[in-house]
């Protein structure tokens, strides 16, 4: 068993496949929550990920399409496809 | 879990650098860089220091997609004169009569500025061929008010970066990750001439002096003064997580006039808390209008016009009544005047009677092909914050406008329902009191765009911006520097460096938090004397008591803890704001319990004599004939267009 700390979201997830270190996200964003990788070649670390604004600068900025943003749970928005609201009303 | 880890940047915090400048432009997001352009079109030397980093930084850094108020674009159908007005008397003259003429007349100017600069303004693929919101020949697409014609559609994420090259362009130097902390005055004295400004930088704590003839403030508006969530801070509010105000704490501290300060709205978003992120839960405002509406059984919800008859399809969603000449929609407009009243769903009230069933969904399904890729592609895309966070991400999950309808959450574009206590400085809050070359009462210190009392924006900020940059490069093409004072510098570096020494200590949530809790008991919708006395002796509490006790351990929670000592100046403001407005003035959304129904007065604009808060009343059409006293101050940027 471990003591680890609880986070309340990720906003970021890298691929580290396609990550090739460049630093532009981190370059791109305004609030700065990410600090460089000690590793050469490695995506950024999230230092700060609680002072995301959720803008994707990021996203827009990496040559790689290496980031993917992952909003907190709670602002995961329903939908649905319109034809299971209509069958509802005539069911 | 990166607890202990070495600071990745190296330490500068010993090392102090001067630079000097003619024109100093704090803040590098709208306003700030079409200032900083503009001053350097001027011949001046410019530097523009922002916290983030300028290609994508502010409000509008990764997009807008409605420019707003560009009346005097080739198919507005109302004059700046005519817009001008129905923006005073929709808020029955609350409002700020000079940048909002400004953004009127010069904003259009400043949108074709930025397409030179490499922005896009027009639909230059004809992708919108045949739309009803397309002009053929300028291939400009319009929104909301198909025939008045005076908001466009743009793709806004191509604003910022062609700005950021431009700067480059005019060889203005830009100090990123910079944070400024304090204006300097003239022989360190309170009110007097503003000098330049101090700042740090947010890695490696570096300090920097700036000397400039003329400084403009360009630092947005105030925020997280009522809400906080220690878990999600970067979502508290709608604004970029560092724009919390820093430029009004930094003016009041010297001296300068603000005005409206005592009003604020019940919270529409905070993505922490209730509401869903922008753009994304499903509504029929803004980025969304005319979005199509229905219920929980896919029942279409219907739009009426101000008389309450029911519009017959799509297409009249976008026209005015009968016997308008235009209405009033887009940012902050929500619901206007009937004189202004443009077409909206029917309440809902009125809905729960008919028998409509929740939840209701936006559906783009059924509408015009156009009319759904405006809206699924262009706004949503190009709006601020909707590029990667709703257009892809939804996207990439599956959604598919032509099949899939989005839940609405609350009524209104907002997704939310908050509390009275909850409030937010939203829509047109106040700001930085201004005359007509937008200079504060401290000589040499200009503000621009959101920083402005009423005030809001991209077409408004760029306008304002420019006009500011423009009046500063006069300003200071007269001016000389000023040596600065030492004692005012040695001051201020002890206060900014203060928390680093302080190995433990109260940490900036915790602070930000208390100032947030303190606000919502002392200062929430209802006021009153006492109470505001109260929550004015508590926020002097944190001040004395605690705010020495707080501590950061690198540079950058040094920039997010300096920041919320801000917060706690801009709380006092609106303390002290609030205490001078002794009756209800609903057109500030302000009501006191005790207030003794006289008539509201008119502008109360404050600022701190340095012992104590003084206040002057302001009547609301100071500015007199806009047309002109504008032309007057502005011969040479009218003659300068003529000449083209
Ligand atoms: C998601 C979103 C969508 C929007 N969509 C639209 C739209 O479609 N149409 C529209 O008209 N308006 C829109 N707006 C509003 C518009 O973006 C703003 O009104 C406009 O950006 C204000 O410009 P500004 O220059 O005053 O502030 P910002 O553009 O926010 O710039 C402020 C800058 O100041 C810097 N700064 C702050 N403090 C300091 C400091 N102490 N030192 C150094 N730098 C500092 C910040 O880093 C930032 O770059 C939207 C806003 C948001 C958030
Ligand atoms: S989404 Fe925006 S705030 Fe979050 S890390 Fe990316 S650039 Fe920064
Ligand atoms: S921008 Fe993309 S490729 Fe470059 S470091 Fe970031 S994630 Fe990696």
């Amino acid at each position: 068993m471990v003591l680890r700390e609880t986070k309340p979201a990720e906003p970021l997830a890298f691929d580290t496949d396609k990550c090739i270190g460049c630093n532009r996200c981190l370059e791109a964003c305004q609030i700065d929550i990410m600090i460089p990788s000690e590793e050469k070649g490695s995506p950024p670390l999230v230092a700060f990920p609680d002072e995301c604004w959720y803008c994707g600068a990021c996203v827009m900025e990496c040559p790689t399409g290496a980031i993917s943003l992952q909003h907190p749970l709670m602002n995961q928005v329903r939908w649905a496809e319109k034809s299971s609201l209509t069958a509802r009303s005539e069911a | 879990m990166y607890q202990g880890r070495e600071w990745p940047y190296p330490s500068e915090i010993d090392q102090t650098e001067t630079l000097t400048a003619d024109v100093l432009v704090v803040g590098g997001g709208i306003a700030g860089c079409m200032a900083a352009i503009a001053a350097a079109r001027r011949g001046q030397k410019v530097i523009l220091v922002d916290k983030g980093a300028v290609k994508r930084s502010g409000a509008g850094g990764t997009g807008i997609d409605h420019w707003e108020s560009a009346a005097t674009n080739p198919c507005s159908r109302v004059t700046p004169e005519e817009l001008h007005k129905a923006m005073m008397d929709d808020n029955d003259g609350y409002n700020n009569p000079i940048s909002h003429y400004i953004e009127c007349r010069e904003g259009w100017d400043r949108l074709l500025d930025i397409e030179q600069m490499g922005g896009k303004i027009r639909d230059t693929e004809d992708e919108f061929k045949g739309a009803e919101f397309r002009d053929e020949e300028t291939k400009l697409l319009f929104a909301y008010d198909y025939h008045a014609r005076y908001t466009l559609r743009v793709w806004g994420t191509t604003f910022k970066p062609a700005m950021a090259r431009e700067l480059k362009r005019l060889g203005v130097r830009v100090l990123e990750r910079v944070m400024v902390t304090s204006l300097l005055t003239k022989d360190g004295k309170h009110g007097s001439d503003c000098i330049g400004a101090t700042g740090f930088h947010t890695r490696t704590g570096k300090f920097y002096i700036m000397r400039a003839k003329a400084t403009i403030i360009a630092t947005s508006r105030p925020a997280r003064v009522w809400l906080f969530s220690a878990a999600y801070p970067g979502l508290c509010e709608f604004r970029p997580l560092q724009c919390i105000g820093d430029g009004h704490a930094m003016g009041w501290r010297i001296g300068a006039e603000f005005c409206m300060m005592e009003k604020s709205v019940r919270a529409q978003f905070s993505a922490s808390g209730r509401s869903y992120p922008p753009y994304m839960a499903g509504n029929n405002h803004n980025t969304w209008y005319p979005a199509t509406l229905i219920d929980a059984t896919g029942r279409e919800i219907p739009y009426v016009d101000r008389d309450g008859n029911i519009l017959p399809d799509v297409r009249s969603r976008c026209y005015p009544a009968k016997g308008q000449r235009f209405f009033l929609k887009g940012g902050n407009v929500e619901e206007a005047k009937y004189e202004y009243l443009g077409p909206e769903t029917l309440p809902w009230d009125k809905l729960k009677e008919m028998g409509y069933k929740l939840p209701f969904y936006a559906d783009l399904t059924a509408m015009p092909e156009h009319e759904r890729k405006a809206i699924w592609g262009l706004m949503v895309g190009q709006e601020g914050k909707t590029m990667v966070p709703v257009y892809q991400y939804l996207n990439n999950a599956g959604f598919d406008p032509t099949k899939h309808v989005i839940q609405c959450y609350g009524a209104g574009w907002t997704s939310a329902e908050f509390l009275p206590q909850e409030r937010q400085l939203f829509g047109a809050p106040g700001g930085f009191m201004n005359d007509w070359y937008l200079m504060t009462n401290i000589p040499g210190l200009f503000a621009a765009g959101d920083a402005l009392f009423s005030s809001n924006c991209y077409g408004h900020a760029a306008a304002t911006g420019y006009y500011a940059g423009r009046h500063a490069a006069r300003f200071a093409a007269s001016r000389s520097l000023h040596d600065f004072d030492a004692h005012q510098l040695e001051q201020e570096r002890e206060r900014v460096y203060a928390p680093l020494l302080n190995k433990r200590g109260f940490g900036w949530k915790e602070l930000n938090h208390a100032i947030c809790k303190t606000m919502q008991n002392y200062c929430g919708e209802l006021k009153e004397e006492g109470l505001l006395l109260a929550g004015a002796e508590r926020l002097s509490h944190y001040e004395k008591d605690i705010v020495p006790y707080t501590s950061a351990s690198n540079p950058h929670e040094l920039m997010r803890l300096l920041e919320v000592h801000n917060i706690l100046t801009v709380a006092q403001m609106i303390l002290e704001a609030c205490l001078v407005r002794k009756q209800d003035c609903p057109p500030l959304e302000f009501y006191r319990a005790d207030s003794g129904g006289q008539a509201p007065k008119p502008f109360l604009v404050i600022r701190h004599d340095g012992e104590k808060t003084v206040c002057r009343e302001v009547p609301l059409d100071f500015a007199g004939d806009v047309k002109e006293n504008y032309e007057r101050r502005n011969q040479d940027y009218i003659e300068e267009k003529e000449v083209g």
